[in-house]
């Protein structure tokens, strides 16, 4: 006779590991964190004191998920999917491609995306995917466990590579999985684009209600979307603070912060986080602290982060003065902060997701770019050609050439990766970064 | 029966030309052909080119795009594609989706660049969608030719589209009757690619004619799948090698395979045809559907394995690899990937691969 727990039996498990034992571990943690000093850097800034609050936030979002399927249903998403729905029906919610980035900030994309190479998956595909899949087939990863999935939810919005992720997932799993498919914005995007993806956010929400055993509150999906709002209108003051001259906050320090505003949006605890970062980042610019100690060059970054190496090259461009200030990427999550409607949110969100930077057509990011050239003050770009994400890097070559010609600043080409070292030729990328500030002049 | 006479694409380009019908040049893979003949646009597909000289195109992309993608870029930007009134661009993949966009915001060829979205499901939200879509792309032909065709028109294009659509299929499905060699055969189904339906209806229609019984082949029969069969030459070194291609799932060829539609209105049929074609990577067909597919391919064919046959970089087709493969093996069908660059030809180590994946599965017969 084999030993069932009971659903009880489930949630007190839960409560004990999450609640009891985990959350105050974590917090102790994070006070310890708080009294300990940063390791001193001749270029740059020590590290915002909201960080170890940050770790704290992630681990403890990893925390619940590694004992969420004791408690609650669990979706995963695509980052730039309508999580609101999957929120207001109390899922857990987990971000693949933030795990991935996670694995790809720990170094263990190595090790753990050969698990999915070994089982056939090609080095030719997107190392997030390559990642998560090793991580489903072999159990590992830093964070300890992933939930397995009840449904799967895959927005197009991102990249085609997500769709074609999410079906490998759900054929692994059996279970679910939600298409959210939203036609590619080339110039403007179109009435039956818009009707097309709210149709199948309507059509989401009983497939949703299936798995949760819940019904829809339209209330609750009000709420939640009211906090991503808020939290996403937020992000977008902390980024625009770069606009300081010298910028309190840098790129680097985005890409750091900026997993609760991907991973946990929808919460009040992520409105109070990003309220208390904007603080810190309005007490440097009050206090004269800059991100780089001696701002002499601003720079813009496009594409996703390499993430294995985000304290080499800040290190690299710090020791010349020079900061990056603002990315496309970062500001992903808070440009479309102005289109969500709680009031609306289904017809809101159809038009919000189709207008995902990487939904939409290689001028706009070119235009973007050049808003933030003027708006920042930039003195160049650096734009990652990232072998693991196409939308975001075809055009790149165009774009740089036109940043030249028409902003007149110049815009450096950068190979690499954004979680697969073996695609990153240290040396070569430090001799490139060394040639491009040469070129920036005093 | 002898080699059919397939007529050139340039020919039929400028005989097409020569009586006042416009072309488009028209990126892979799926998109309504009756459409554009009802405005007498005659499609003409580009699929690379193969062997040419992809500077051009690597002026504008990174290494890690596929040839399809480049060639046809730098095709285009060779002035190859002027002959083309309009350049059509179906978002199959990210890659072409970055193609159509470079073209529209920074490459500004002469002609109209029309991109046009296929919906990555089956769902009634997604034939509404694409019947939408296939009607804004009417209003747009109607703006750029100032021309009108009826529904009436556009139900006679589409039923000629059909009975071509039909002899396609039936030389698929009736290859080993024919008296045709693998590279003859191929060249006249990748025919379609350019051919006006009625005049790939008479040369296909002689070919299935003149079809009779013949005895079951002593070669091994094999089933190919991939995006497109470059060089043609494969063909011949498969003879070579005592391979018969018994059936094929080539985006270029076996997933398009549209079935009659059953719909009145003529734009849902174009809609409906597209979205009811076999199972393909880049329509998002799950992974269990196009499994399911080619296990039942294989079963119906005699195929003893499967080569994937793929473009080097081709995402879509890359991710369902592990699946496919561990689910033909459970079904007894072996299978090899062969990755291909379209500027290569077949190299040596192709052959050598497919002789070796033959080899293996000749003797466990």
């Amino acid at each position: 006779m084999t030993y069932q727990r009971t659903p009880t039996q489930d949630t007190l498990r839960y409560q004990w590991n999450v609640n009891v034992i985990g959350k105050p571990a974590l917090r102790l943690n994070r006070w310890l964190a708080q009294l300990r000093q940063p390791k001193p850097s001749p270029y740059l800034a020590p590290p915002l004191n909201i960080t170890p609050r940050t770790k704290e936030l992630i681990a403890r979002h990893y925390l619940e998920g590694r004992y969420a399927n004791l408690h609650r249903k669990v979706a995963w998403v695509t980052s730039g999917a309508p999580a609101e729905i999957l929120k207001a029906l109390n899922f857990y919610v987990l971000y693949p491609e933030n795990h991935a980035a996670l694995c790809g900030a720990a170094r263990t994309v190595v090790d753990i995306a050969t698990e999915a190479e070994n089982a056939g998956y090609s080095r030719d595909l997107c190392s997030y995917a390559r990642t998560d899949i090793g991580a489903l087939l072999s159990g590992k990863t830093p964070v300890g466990k992933l939930p397995k999935p009840d449904l799967l939810m895959a927005c197009t919005n991102i990249c085609q590579t997500v769709l074609f992720w999410y079906q490998a997932v759900a054929h692994h799993f059996r279970i679910p999985l939600i298409l959210i498919d939203t036609p590619f914005v080339y110039t403007t995007a179109s009435d039956q684009a818009i009707n097309y993806v709210w149709r199948q956010l309507d059509a989401a929400v009983p497939i949703a209600e299936r798995v949760a055993g819940d019904f829809l509150s339209s209330r609750k999906l009000e709420q939640v979307t009211r906090l991503s709002k808020l939290a996403a209108e937020l992000w977008m003051q902390i980024i625009e603070r770069g606009k300081h001259r010298p910028a309190p906050i840098s790129v680097f320090d985005q890409f750091i912060h900026m997993a609760p505003i991907v991973e946990m949006r929808g919460e009040a605890y992520t409105v109070d986080f990003y309220a208390a970062l904007l603080k810190e980042v309005e007490q440097r610019i009050a206090k004269g602290i800059s991100a780089v100690k001696q701002e002499r060059k601003r720079l813009l970054w496009d594409n996703l982060p390499i993430w294995y190496r985000l304290r080499f090259i800040a290190e690299k461009l710090g020791a010349h003065g020079v900061a990056l200030v603002v990315s496309t990427y970062t500001n992903a999550w808070a440009e479309l902060a102005p289109m969500f409607d709680p009031k609306n949110p289904m017809a809101s969100g159809a038009r919000t997701y189709l207008h995902a930077i990487l939904n939409r057509g290689t001028g706009y990011k070119l235009a973007m770019m050049q808003k933030m050239i003027a708006d920042y003050q930039l003195d160049g770009a650096i734009l990652h050609s990232d072998r693991s994400c196409k939308p975001y890097s075809i055009g790149q070559m165009d774009q740089r050439d036109r940043l030249l010609r028409e902003s007149g600043v110049p815009a450096l080409l950068l190979e690499a990766d954004h979680g697969d070292p073996r695609a990153f030729a240290e040396e070569q990328v430090a001799n490139r970064l060394e040639a491009f500030v040469e070129m920036l002049g005093e | 029966m002898e080699t059919p006479v397939i007529p050139h694409r340039l020919e039929i380009i400028h005989a097409h030309k020569a009586h006042g019908g416009w072309v488009a040049a028209v990126l892979p893979i799926h998109y309504p052909r009756a459409l554009f003949r009802a405005f007498d646009i005659l499609p003409v597909e580009v699929w690379g080119p193969p062997r040419i000289d992809p500077t051009l195109g690597s002026a504008h992309l990174q290494p890690y795009v596929c040839s399809i993608v480049r060639n046809a870029l730098a095709y285009l930007l060779d002035g190859r594609l002027n002959v083309a009134d309009f350049i059509v661009v179906p978002h199959t993949c990210d890659s072409l989706q970055g193609f159509a966009s470079i073209l529209i915001d920074f490459v500004k060829p002469t002609q109209p660049v029309l991109p046009i979205y296929l919906p990555r499901g089956k769902r009634l939200s997604d034939l509404i969608f694409l019947t939408d879509e296939f009607k804004a792309l009417y209003r747009t032909l109607a703006e750029l030719t100032h021309r009108e065709p009826s529904p009436a028109d556009l139900m006679a294009a589409i039923e000629r589209e059909e009975q071509a659509d039909d002899l396609l299929a039936q030389l698929h499905h009736g290859r080993r009757n024919l008296a045709l060699s693998q590279t003859d055969l191929y060249r006249l189904i990748r025919s379609r690619e350019y051919l006006p339906a009625e005049t790939f209806v008479e040369i296909a229609g002689a070919v299935v004619q003149s079809a009779r019984s013949l005895p079951p082949p002593n070669d091994i029969p094999i089933m190919l799948s991939g995006i497109v069969p470059e060089p043609l030459t494969l063909f011949d070194a498969l003879t070579q090698l005592n391979a018969y291609v018994a059936a094929d799932d080539f985006a270029a060829c076996g997933r398009r395979l549209y079935e009659r539609g059953s719909r009145a209105d003529p734009f849902e049929r174009m809609a409906e045809r597209i979205l009811l074609a076999p199972p393909d990577s880049t329509r998002g067909s799950s992974m269990q559907d196009r499994l399911d597919h080619l296990t039942t391919l294989a079963q119906t064919t005699g195929a003893r394995g499967i080569v994937f046959y793929d473009v080097k970089f081709c995402e879509p087709e890359l991710f369902y690899l592990p699946v496919l493969r561990e689910g033909l093996q459970r079904a007894n069908l072996p299978s090899v990937v062969i990755e291909f660059d379209l500027n290569d030809g077949l190299t040596q180590q192709t052959q050598t691969r497919l002789e070796a994946f033959i080899e293996m599965i000749g003797g466990t017969q």
